[in-house]
């Protein structure tokens, strides 16, 4: 017990965040050039960078630290029993849970509410999506233990997708690609990226790099198809 | 708290049942969740205080601000600027540095990919203005992958794909999500809901489909 990292690469990650918000910074200082800013609008913007800066490299360096190395070493135990096929429910259920943890996608959720006026709460998107995850993050592990090439799941994917895009309003349509795009943030892709790099080293015959970053794509592709599926429920309630 | 109790009440279930990893693992995991609970909380607090304000005010100031020319531009600016800086667009250059041989130098990738990004900001933002339902953008952006991807060489389609999913970082998602929906909020015949998203969806296709552009360039 006594090798529990707690804050050690911590000020690397605080050093990652700063450089990501320096060109964020700069455009905020820049406005008053061109826009009238609201009284006090500066430094309150300013102290929701500081919060956003002090709250992501918390977040980053939780994920790093301790989802990261479970997430591995629960894919390497998976692929190293004899009932693999475990791997698929599991991997649904943690699919379905990482993608309720991920920031972006509340960020998205709650402008969707927002702009909605509250028609399409953010909790609808949240499980929306995530279920859209666990199912093919199940279908991923699927893919990895019975090595099923990633083109026979994205081709059927893509033809779903064309499909549902002709009877799906833009609104959900933008919506749900907009989804796909915010899925694929830090704790989605640490956390199915590492099970799956897992299972595939514990396996026989399989590559880690190309079987992991497959589920990674298959991912983003998900939750644009079961928004799409919410918009069909949606336009049926109207 | 909504957020981090359900994976980790996955987690532990596992772990007493049948995923058993040594304990000095979870003790890992309990730290790093208890690190995530903190900085989502304190993350999400910023972005509604900053980013979303800012990004919102910046959407509904940029078209009452002279040309379309300007607008684009500024939009263009804005989206290379936050890729350029993004710590995992880095990590991006360096895989490609290695399946290349060293052909494509990182400081080439970088660029491609923020000038993709930054591109498609500019095209969805120019979107919105003019209408254009968000469809056909999709649709032809996903045809030009498809053909793309036919003619790239089999290593650099899993990068491209990934330096999609780099440029809608955590700290891009609401700034970019919040510069759409300000300039669908202030012009008239438009709505937030019905033409204020897709920002992302559109321009996670620009550096998939800068990357994809590189591999046929230099194959």
């Amino acid at each position: 017990m006594s090798d529990i990292k707690v804050f050690a690469g911590l000020g690397r990650t605080a050093m990652e965040v700063l450089q990501a918000l320096i060109p964020l910074i700069i455009a905020l200082l820049l406005t008053p050039r061109f826009i009238e800013l609201p009284q006090g609008f500066l430094s309150k913007t300013l102290k929701g960078l500081l919060f956003t800066f002090i709250g992501l490299t918390l977040l980053l360096h939780g994920i790093n630290v301790g989802f990261f190395p479970v997430g591995q070493l629960m894919g390497e135990i998976i692929g190293s029993q004899d009932n693999r096929w475990i791997a698929i429910p599991i991997g649904a259920l943690l699919g379905f849970v990482a993608a309720i943890a991920e920031p972006g996608l509340r960020v998205l959720g709650s402008q969707v509410e927002e702009a909605s006026s509250g028609a399409v709460r953010q909790n609808v998107i949240l499980y929306t999506v995530a279920i859209g995850v666990g199912v093919i993050v199940g279908l991923g592990m699927a893919r990895i233990i019975y090595g099923i090439p990633l083109l026979y799941i994205v081709i059927p994917g893509y033809v779903l997708l064309i499909i549902l895009l002709r009877f799906t309003e833009s609104s959900f349509s933008a919506i749900a690609f907009d989804s796909g795009a915010v899925v694929t943030g830090p704790m989605v892709v640490t956390f199915i990226l590492s099970l799956g790099v897992g299972i595939a080293t514990a396996m026989e015959n399989r590559d880690p790099v190309t079987d992991g970053f497959g589920t990674i794509a298959l991912v983003a592709l998900a939750p644009i198809l079961s928004v799409m599926l919410l918009g069909q429920i949606y336009k049926n309630k109207d | 708290m909504s957020a981090v109790v359900p994976i980790m009440t996955v987690v532990i279930v596992l772990q007493l049942t049948l995923v058993k990893t040594p304990p000095a693992v979870i003790g890992q995991f309990l730290v790093g969740a208890v690190f995530v609970f903190v900085g989502l909380f304190f993350f999400l607090y910023g972005v509604n205080l900053g980013l979303l304000p800012m990004g919102h005010l910046i959407g509904t100031e940029l078209p009452t601000k002279g040309s379309i020319v300007f607008f684009v531009l500024v939009s263009f600016i804005l989206g290379v600027a936050v890729t350029v800086a993004d710590p995992d667009v880095m990590v991006l250059a360096n895989q490609v540095a290695t399946v290349s041989d060293g052909e494509i130098s990182r400081l080439v990738l970088i660029l491609v990919v923020a000038c993709g990004m930054g591109f498609f900001v500019a095209v969805a933002m120019l979107r919105i203005v003019l209408g254009v339902p968000i469809q056909y953008l999709l649709a032809g952006g996903y045809g030009l992958l498809l053909i793309l991807a036919l003619f790239a060489p089999p290593s650099y389609i899993p990068i491209s794909f990934d330096s999609g999913a780099v440029a809608t970082g955590p700290l891009i998602v609401p700034f970019v999500l919040s510069l759409g929906l300000g300039t669908a909020s202030v012009l008239q015949g438009r709505s937030p809901l019905k033409d204020g998203f897709g920002l992302m969806g559109l321009a996670s296709l620009g550096p998939i489909l800068a990357v994809m552009l590189l591999g046929v360039i230099y194959a």
